[in-house]
């Protein structure tokens, strides 16, 4: 799996490639974690390329959903689509993270707080 | 399978379960438009009732039939196509769709009616039309047991080529229709005129514009076409000396019956069954946003009134009938389906039946008229059958059986001459393009069967590349049953996300086995492994066991492999655990 991290208008941002498993759900986790424990206080995670996600990845995902609001930031998702949606859905975790359309609305809302 | 959701329009048809109207729709079969829209929607249907009065016109013009008897036969039809297309929209008992399906005589019936009418004229064409009707009815009672081999790819190669042979229809009037010479400019006129109109109101209106495209182009092109001193005299001139009121006659009917020709007739009767069942298919889709899978009880209720439909055609002394394509390509085209649309119809071509002037007006639409809005129908109507092709997985197999069949129909109708060379035996087969793809088509699906198996095992090492070999088993074994797409992505997920559990949590020893059997309703698939049992449990975790848990992970896979099946269950036999998903196909 390929993770992109980079930053768009104070917001980082972090893309991952690829299939969010058992074998690359704890890089993935540790990467978003990490970020948030270096300050980053505004995080976009898109999964727009994103094949497959796994219970694991889910894991990942709200173990990194808790430590940004212990450390009071604001973490949000995009480009949840297709199958990857239909895994949010089955997963029933969906409501458990704010997810936008656009990769630019979500840093839109995250910037506005 | 139908969920309510927020927004849009909450349907209940008649076989009880809620549907979320599609968006792109402006009145769903449950919606009553306003009168102006109902009525103006029924004209339009009528419009598209008269481009196909041609057939029986033809048919009779082979039987040698003189124009009273040709009046007669269309009045008879006009009676059995209104009582067929309030029947489909009434769903009553075994009988009716439940949709707005408007019947009208049917290109599936042309080529062996016009063989018919010569071998043995017009008491052959009613009894065999009969016979036909019967076949389709009687193979609406077994359906379900003979979708294997009916599969949807094959509704849509009908579809496909009915738009095919509907576009050929009118692209030979223009090229072929003044004793083989191409037509005269005012003719080319008229018919670009009449399909400029409708695609543009189509494509560059809303509303009222949009709704009734079909019918004004039809109309505005009639009245150019009149205007360029088009139509022919004899027919126009006999709207004239029509009685305005008169019974439908029935002096013309007598049946026959000849065993050389069942082949054919059989074959119209079940591309008719297959092209209704097709176009029931697309309603169904076109009024449910969430439509996953065909309804096979309203499939089997609209193909046996389809068939029934076609009988009483024939013994009131007309010709085959069957829901028409091209009225679904109006539909998917002005977006209204509303079942009252079926009853004002039914009344109105009921109504004609005795009113001979106005059927003689419908009669006598130019010829480059007709043609204009057949080429304009043609176009959904070929879209309906690619979609309907495209939704299932398609291995080499399928490819070919949809190719070879595509390629013979337009042989067929490029060369319908090279006929008279083919064996007596094989002619009536070759006289139609859809009963030449059609029949190939079937034949070539039971042979490319053979050796498509219907179960299969995949042996599974853990310690390897797992998930790229269960995605491709699985991709490969949908295209060769010709299994639908999100089924086949669910059953892969499925799979890899259990033996990503399995391994990070029950401690598998050896590898994994993989059985998964499949028929047109059903995927089956067993997992066993030799380890510990891993729970589906009902209830997910939440989030803070997920997080913080040792069992948490493990939990909520459990919780995402049973609603990502229809049915999950676990079970451990002599020491080896077998999980079992099934998926409704």
């Amino acid at each position: 799996m390929e993770i992109l991290v980079g930053q768009s208008e104070g917001v980082s941002t972090v893309e991952p490639r690829g299939r969010i498993d058992s074998i690359t759900a704890k890089e993935f986790g540790d990467r978003v974690c990490a970020l948030i424990r270096s300050g980053a206080k505004r995080v976009v995670i898109d999964l727009a390329n994103i094949a497959y996600i796994s219970s694991a990845g889910f894991r990942a995902l709200l173990i990194a959903g808790k430590l940004a609001e212990e450390t009071e930031g604001k973490l949000a998702l995009c480009g949840v689509a297709g199958e990857v949606q239909r895994l949010f859905e089955i997963s029933a975790f969906g409501t458990a993270f704010q997810i936008y359309p656009t990769r630019e609305e979500c840093i839109a809302k995250v910037q506005a707080g | 399978m139908h969920r309510e959701g927020a927004g849009g329009v909450v349907a209940r048809p008649r076989n009880g379960a809620s549907v979320k109207k599609a968006a792109d729709l402006a009145y769903g079969v449950e919606e009553v438009p306003p009168p102006s829209v109902l009525w103006l929607a029924a004209l339009q249907h009528v419009g598209v009732l008269a481009l196909v009065m041609v057939f029986p016109l033809l048919i009779a013009r082979a039987a040698g039939a003189s124009p009273a008897i040709a009046a007669q036969i269309l009045s008879a039809g006009m009676l059995a196509v209104g009582l067929a297309t309030i029947a489909q929209a009434r769903a009553y008992g075994p009988i009716g769709s439940g949709y707005l399906a408007p019947t009208g005589f049917q290109a599936v019936y042309l080529g062996p009616s016009l063989a018919a009418a010569q071998a043995g004229g017009l008491p052959l064409v009613f009894g065999m039309t009969i016979f036909s009707g019967l076949v389709e009815a009687a193979l609406s009672r077994i359906w379900r047991p003979l979708r294997p081999y009916l599969p949807p790819e094959l509704s849509g190669l009908v579809v496909l080529l009915t738009g095919l042979v509907t576009a050929a229809i009118g692209i030979r009037y223009l090229m072929a229709g003044h004793d083989g010479e191409p037509a005269p400019r005012p003719d080319w006129v008229a018919a670009g005129f009449t399909l400029a109109v409708m695609v543009g109101l189509n494509l560059w209106t809303k509303g009222m514009l949009r709704m009734f495209c079909a019918l004004i182009g039809l109309v505005a092109g009639y009245l150019l076409a009149v205007w360029l001193g088009l139509g022919s005299a004899a027919e126009l001139a006999a709207i004239g000396e029509m009685s305005l009121l008169a019974m439908p006659r029935f002096d013309h009917v007598a049946w026959s019956f000849d065993a050389a020709m069942t082949v054919p007739f059989a074959v119209a009767g079940v591309a008719a069954a297959l092209n209704t069942s097709a176009n029931v298919t697309i309603f169904q889709r076109l009024n449910d946003s969430e439509w996953v899978r065909p309804d096979l009880r309203s499939i089997g209720r609209g193909t046996l009134t389809d068939g029934l439909a076609a009988s009483t055609s024939g013994a009131l002394g007309s010709c085959g009938l069957s829901t028409l394509s091209a009225s679904v390509g109006v539909i998917i085209a002005t977006g209204v389906a509303s079942r009252r649309i079926a009853y004002a119809i039914g009344a109105i071509v009921i109504v004609l039946a005795f009113l001979p002037k106005f059927t003689a007006v419908l009669v006598a639409t130019p010829a480059a008229v007709v043609a204009g809005a057949l080429i304009f129908i043609a176009c959904f109507i070929l879209i309906g059958g690619m979609q309907i092709i495209t939704s299932r997985m398609l291995d080499a197999r399928k490819s070919l059986v949809i190719g070879v069949s595509v390629a013979a129909a337009l042989a067929v109708l490029m060369f319908p001459d090279a006929v008279t060379a083919a064996p007596s035996g094989l002619r009536p087969l070759l006289g139609s393009a859809l009963v030449t793809g059609t029949v190939l088509a079937f034949g070539l699906n039971l042979l490319f069967r053979l050796g498509v198996r219907q179960k299969v095992s995949l042996s599974l090492d853990p310690a390897g590349d797992y998930p790229r070999a269960i995605e491709d088993f699985f991709t490969e074994r949908g295209k060769s049953w010709g299994a639908r797409p999100d089924i086949i992505r669910r059953a892969i997920f499925g799979v890899t996300q259990l033996t990503e559990a399995v391994i990070e949590n029950c401690t598998p020893k050896g590898p994994l086995t993989i059985d998964a059997s499949f028929d047109e309703f059903n995927l089956d698939v067993h997992v066993g492994y030799d380890g510990e049992l891993l729970e589906l449990p009902d209830s997910r975790p939440t989030e803070r066991e997920v997080r913080e848990d040792e069992d948490g992970a493990r939990r909520l896979a459990g919780f995402m492999l049973r609603r990502n099946a229809d049915r999950a269950q676990s079970s451990r036999t002599d020491g080896r655990v077998v999980i079992h998903f099934h998926f409704d196909h």
